[in-house]
């Protein structure tokens, strides 16, 4: 078997170096659709990251007018901090609320603080959920409570005492899944190129050595011994293609993402080591896919046994 | 008589044969009769005397143009025989259905006991080890000497550098070529590179040895040589079945003859000749 392997391993790279331009033109059509999968998969994970932060700020703000019985907000408080869907609740008062607006918008405007005499800001609670998903549907159990509709500082309208960012997230979770059906699109179509170009390298290849098969289907070598080489030459293009897809999305991480970083603070854009192995990995894996299914399209139409 | 039928046997299974074009018989002495050498020993056909066994064979590559038709051919292991025929009368054809590079449209096919027509695929290259093979074209490979290309064959179907190195330079010897043993193809002549090719052919020992032309393209001096060296490998007990349209070889070697004609076997002659112009 030693000597069968190194049979095969020789086998492969004398015709990947006769037919280099062919094999070079596999190699290229793999690492760039490695690659743009390698994107891609950063890219989700770089979006799912982003929703995430997102997410973890959609609360829904209680307001709640000046001068409420405090007992009926404590107990609007206890009401819904009971609720499955919520994971804490918490009091804000006027003061606390002009503290962190002044905090934020001091760096920005200090006129507008200055200008401030009295505090416009009201007392809120805010209530941040287990899963951002069911904003809507909490925010329909809190406008059914009693104490509500008792504490809040607009009973006119009830609907203008509670903010959440329902909007934001809904588009938010459309526009990654656009993005996420582009990407596949994509890959899809890429893939199908590599294919065709393992296929039509594997395709020269046998061409290249008819000869040598014919004569060893004559004396009777084995089906797979025939077959071998030219698998393994479609996974060593498609290896060389993933490493470098991996390789340049190495370079990439390292170089580029930091830049990115600091041009858009306020997302988080990193993409930790766990996935990028995690992506290396499916890269290595898909590749050495795509040189099998395209080395054996090309056997099975030009080697007939 | 049926002409196209298979071979007629007399008695002893070899007392007579008939001119079937002519239709009339050529009795054969007795003390001439043909003589059938075991085959090598150890060999897996002591026990099987019948080497090829076609019945009924039919090939058809497009409807009603026929290569083969209704052949039956019995030969028995350590037989010499020859397929004589014109071009296209359905030789080739006959070998590669041998080979199992076709399968016949109808009929049957047993090759030392093995049915090749329902044989699987993956059995196919085991067969093809049992069976040499000499073409007209030498089918050798350009970049390889002599050693390598029988060492080729060697190694592709997994023998070891132990074997090689002692059966490789024997196969040599016995064809005469032991001087030549680094020559590329370029540097040996027509009748050099079909002894290469047979030395290929039979360094595994196959009870079986096909040749499809073995001497078309070589002077009649040089394929005189190369037909003694297929009669001596015959005498080791190896079947041998020799495609030609060689009319002089045939006649020259009086063995037996299987004549085809438009796909359908006209004669089967023991130590027969050619037989008709061409």
């Amino acid at each position: 078997m030693s000597i069968n392997l190194g049979y095969f391993i020789r086998e492969s790279v004398v015709n990947f170096r006769r037919n280099w331009v062919l094999s070079l033109g596999a190699v290229i059509t793999i690492y760039l659709s490695l690659l743009l999968v390698g994107v891609s998969l950063a890219t989700s994970v770089v979006v799912t990251n982003i929703v995430k932060s997102v997410e973890e700020k959609v609360s829904i703000q209680i307001f709640i007018k000046d001068g409420a019985n405090s007992s009926d907000v404590t107990s609007l408080q206890n009401a819904v901090a009971k609720d499955d869907l919520v994971k804490s609740v918490r009091y804000i008062s006027k003061e606390e609320a002009l503290r962190i607006f002044k905090e934020q918008t001091m760096k920005e405007s200090p006129e507008i603080v200055e200008q401030l005499e009295d505090n416009p800001l009201p007392a809120s609670l805010d209530v941040e959920l287990k899963d951002p998903r069911n904003v809507e549907q909490m925010v329909v159990k809190i406008k059914a409570n009693p104490d509500f509709l008792k504490v809040c500082d607009r009973p006119d309208k009830p609907e203008e005492s509670l903010k959440y960012s329902e909007q934001t997230v809904k588009k938010l979770f459309a526009l990654t899944n656009i993005v996420r059906v582009v990407l596949a699109a994509f890959i899809g179509m890429l893939a199908v190129v590599s294919l065709i170009f393992i296929n039509n390298a594997i395709r020269l290849a046998i061409y290249a050595r008819r000869k040598e098969i014919g004569i060893m289907r004559l004396v009777g070598a084995g089906n797979w011994f025939i077959r071998t080489p030219f698998l393994l030459e479609g996974v060593i293009q498609s290896l060389i293609g993933a490493a470098l897809a991996i390789a340049t999305l190495g370079v990439v991480r390292a170089a580029l993402m930091p830049r990115i970083g600091e041009a858009l603070p306020f997302l988080p854009m990193s993409v930790n080591t766990t996935a990028s192995l995690q992506i290396s990995a499916v890269l290595v894996v898909s590749g050495v896919l795509i040189g099998l299914v395209g080395a054996a399209f090309a056997l099975r139409r030009y080697l007939k046994v | 008589m049926v002409i196209g039928r298979g071979r007629e046997t007399g008695a002893n299974g070899r007392g007579f044969c008939y001119h079937y074009a002519s239709g009339t018989a050529l009795p054969v002495p007795a003390d001439e009769s043909r003589a059938c050498p075991r085959p090598p020993s150890g060999s897996f056909l002591e026990v099987m005397p019948r080497m090829i066994h076609m019945r009924n064979v039919s090939k058809y590559y497009v409807e009603d143009k026929p290569a083969l038709v209704d052949v039956d051919v019995e030969i028995q292991s350590g037989e010499f025989v020859f397929i004589v025929g014109h071009s296209g009368s359905g030789k080739s054809t006959l070998i590669r259905l041998l080979l199992r590079e076709l399968l016949p449209t109808t009929g049957e096919i047993v090759i030392a006991g093995q049915d090749v027509i329902r044989m699987k695929s993956w059995k196919v290259p085991y067969l093809r080890r049992n069976i040499g093979c000499v073409f007209q074209d030498f089918k050798l490979l350009p970049n390889k000497t002599a050693y390598e290309n029988i060492a080729f064959a060697l190694e592709v179907i997994g023998k070891s550098r132990h074997v090689i190195r002692t059966q490789v330079p024997e196969v040599l010897r016995l064809v005469g070529l032991e001087d030549k043993i680094d020559s590329y193809p370029d540097e040996l002549s027509g009748g050099e590179q079909q002894r290469v090719s047979i030395a290929r052919a039979f360094v595994n020992r196959p009870p079986l040895l096909l040749a499809d032309e073995p001497t078309g393209n070589l002077d009649p001096q040089t394929s005189l040589g190369i037909m003694k060296l297929l009669e001596r490998i015959n005498k080791t007990g190896t079947t041998v079945l020799i495609a030609t349209h060689d009319r002089e070889m045939v006649d020259t070697m009086r063995q037996r003859v299987i004549a085809l004609e438009g796909g359908r076997m006209i004669r089967d002659q023991d130590r027969g000749v050619y037989g008709y112009v061409d």
